[in-house]
């Protein structure tokens, strides 16, 4: 009897779950005896989870309210990116008080899956209205999706007042897609208090060519044992930013691979050799490694997109012990210069919005147009790649971190001079090549023959 | 010292090293939870002080809470469900078992090997026309039935002795009561290996329920943690704290069912 007790118990027990999972949060004690209606129960689950307050704006349920003033938005990065957009949000809300925008927290990798998800079965419904897009990814987005975007070369967007290299990532066919924001402005910073030991200033590290950086590490080693630069073995990274600071990239402008004859990307090769031969470049094996070799002062400086000044900040004790400057550059070559890029990420408005005017006006106004929020994000560290925001008195400012330098201004500064860089769809793929060739010319295979391999390994995966 | 003994010996430091090394991490997680960033990434061993500031920073830049209650709700919904259907099936399967149903065994098997993004992107076409998009019920159903769990069971049933079964058609039993009532009790250990493998498949899901599930109010432990590392600073004493979190229900139920999960596994009978 008791069995007989229990196993019905069990029974009501799943059947209720199964028809609580069907049904939505509040329906359930209605729902009790329609086991067999469990579409259109999770039809009223989708209508349900739509009107609530805090649904994505863009279910099916929510077309009806085309005139809405909300927009939804994707990106990541709470202390970042989100807090951004929300700031942006407030500056726009001053003007238009109905307006309102809801940010979904969501990683890149995730808006890269959902993207193409949606993009792929077409159907573009789940898309929210704004996405923050990695600049490395965009031409490969919009050339492989061109559906799922909107084209603001005519938005009112004043896309003269951003760099050119930087507004360049999101330029397809000669149409503007994308608005700018973060900054991937490339900085070299170093320990001057390391520096000084060897007998050196930060100033014997400004302008100067990757020969003179080699010899220069080669005493900051020997006299404190500490290397110039640490990097994640099997990353593009470094080899990127020396290219792009080139004028070069792996791809001509018929988007074919061009890494054989490419001299510029053979030059880094050997230069990037050169420095880990010398001890002056550290390989290190993940990225939290990376971290902690700043951290753990066990280097004297590094270079990167000026966003990983957020992390050399995490070690407070270390305050007034860095400075900023540009980065080394190569003498011998036509377009080279001292800057680069990596990593920064523009807003892309998405075929999905219903409310397209709204959403170019709300990024013409704010991201492209407002030195005020520029001047709101700042605290957060989201540096603007907008050029008039460089003017503004806020970021004259200097920074105690870094010795009351005032480096928001350099780096906009910086990001200014930057030249571009030609992405196109295989750009992910391109890099992995060479930095699988990197690894194994500093292993001691030839520079030509790995070039070659990885254009071959490229094409291949072209077709 | 005999030589049995010596080699014991040698065998207790084997294991001894063997062990350390896998519980590291476990305690690397912990002393993390309790340190700052900094001090994480520069190594910290020891327990810090940092354990109440780490959790005021999780709980104000991301909702614990909700990811808990969302990620608990999916996972028991879905373990009790998967675990009807794929007893019931692979049960089927063994005790009326004949040449069609193993062929259809194969073919179930050989979906095993086919990876889930490949099935992906026509699984979301299906529940985007279903209308299903964002629902608990499309969180649950690619996974509700899994050839593993039935393959499981079939293989458990296998040693569930036949004579039971007779014994109880002649008592008067049909097909469904000797399920419910004879099989399910006596194979209590499969089902306790069944439901550890399964809750803890639903509980660290990510890629579907973050394709399917479109806002930040059905946010599950495991899109989480995915949030906090995608920052340009990672805060890794949050970090830490929040796996921690994510993998305490996971942990609790292994200890809980542990005797019955090594029985299930090896597919006793008692």
């Amino acid at each position: 009897m008791k069995r007989k007790i229990l196993s019905a118990l069990l029974c009501v027990a799943m059947t209720a779950t199964m028809l609580a999972g069907c049904g939505g949060e509040a329906k359930d004690s209605t729902d009790d005896k329609q086991e067999t209606t469990d579409d259109t129960a999770g039809d009223d689950a989708a209508t349900d989870d739509a009107a609530g307050d805090d649904a994505a704006g863009d279910d099916a349920a929510d077309d009806s309210a085309g005139g809405d003033q909300k927009l939804t938005v994707w990106c990541w990065d709470p202390a970042f990116n989100i807090f951004s957009m929300e700031e942006a949000g407030k500056v726009y809300q001053a003007d238009h008080p109905e307006f309102s925008v809801e940010v979904v927290e969501t990683p890149w990798d995730d808006i890269q899956t959902k993207l193409t998800t949606a993009a792929t079965s077409g159907d573009l419904s789940t898309m929210p209205d704004i996405i923050l897009m990695q600049d490395n990814a965009f031409q490969k987005n919009v050339i492989s999706y061109p559906e799922a975007f909107v084209d603001l070369t005519d938005s009112g967007v004043d896309f003269s007042q951003f760099s050119e290299a930087k507004t360049a990532y999101s330029v397809v066919e000669g149409k503007n897609y994308g608005v700018p924001f973060d900054n991937g402005a490339v900085i070299a910073a170093y320990r001057t208090d390391v520096l000084e030991q060897a007998g050196m200033k930060v100033d014997d590290f400004t302008d100067i060519t990757w020969d003179e950086y080699l010899e220069k590490g080669k005493t900051v080693l020997e006299k404190t044992g500490k290397p110039l630069l640490s990097c994640q073995a099997g990353e593009s990274d470094v080899i990127m930013m020396m290219l792009q600071s080139c004028g070069a990239s792996l791809f001509d402008d018929d988007g074919n691979p061009a890494l054989v004859g490419n001299d510029a990307l053979k030059k880094v090769m050997e230069t990037y050799a050169a420095l880990k031969e010398a001890g002056v470049l550290v390989e290190v094996n993940d990225w939290d490694q990376y971290i902690s070799t700043m951290t753990t002062e066990t280097v004297a400086g590094t270079i990167n997109g000026c966003w990983i000044m957020a992390s050399i900040k995490t070690a407070e004790d270390q305050s007034g012990k860095w400075a900023i400057t540009n980065m080394p550059k190569f003498k011998d070559l036509e377009n080279a210069t001292n800057f680069s890029n990596n990593g920064g990420s523009s807003w892309a408005i998405t075929a999905n919005c219903q409310n397209v005017d709204l959403a170019k006006d709300f990024l013409a106004s704010t991201f492209a147009g407002s030195v005020e929020l520029y001047e709101n994000i700042i605290s957060c560290g989201a540096l603007a790649t907008y050029l008039p925001a460089g003017d503004s008195d806020v970021y004259a400012q200097g920074d105690e971190f870094f010795g009351g330098d005032a480096v928001s201004a350099k780096i906009v500064e910086f990001a200014g001079k930057t030249p571009s860089n030609n992405t196109g769809v295989y750009y992910y793929e391109a890099r992995d090549a060479v930095a699988t060739a990197m690894q194994n010319i500093v292993g001691g295979a030839s520079v030509d023959d790995e070039l070659q391999l990885a254009q071959e390994t490229i094409e291949s995966q072209m077709q | 010292m005999t030589k049995t003994k010596r080699l014991n010996v040698f065998m207790y430091i084997f294991l001894t090293i063997v062990s350390l090394i896998s519980v590291f991490p476990l305690y690397w997680m912990l002393i993390s939870a309790t340190n700052k960033s900094v001090d994480v990434s520069r190594g910290a061993m020891l327990p810090g002080t940092a354990l109440i500031d780490n959790w005021k920073a999780l709980i104000s830049q991301s909702s614990v809470g909700l990811a808990m209650v969302n990620s608990f709700k999916y996972a028991i919904i879905l373990t009790a469900c998967a675990l009807v259907i794929c007893s019931l099936a692979g049960y089927g399967f063994e005790i009326y078992h004949d040449k069609g149903k193993d062929a259809v065994m194969s073919v179930l098997l050989l979906g095993m090997m086919v990876p889930f993004v490949a099935t992906m992107i026509p699984l979301f076409r299906m529940f985007s026309a279903a209308k299903l998009l964002n629902t608990t019920i499309a969180v649950i159903f690619p996974t509700i039935s899994t050839p593993f769990l039935i393959m499981m069971f079939r293989q458990s049933a296998r040693s569930f002795p036949h004579d039971i079964i007779e014994a109880a058609r002649i008592d008067g039993l049909n097909e469904i009561q000797i399920f419910f009532r004879m099989f399910i009790p006596t194979m209590r250990s499969t089902y306790a290996a069944a439901m550890t493998i399964t809750f803890m498949n639903a509980w660290n899901n990510y890629l579907w329920p973050k394709v399917i599930l479109q806002d930040d109010v059905s946010i599950t432990m495991p899109m989480l943690v995915a949030n906090l590392t995608e920052g340009y600073v990672t805060d890794y004493g949050v970090l830490m704290l929040a796996v921690l979190l994510c993998s305490l229900p996971t942990v609790i139920i292994f200890f809980l069912l542990q005797k019955s999960f090594a029985e299930g596994i090896t597919g006793a009978v008692k």
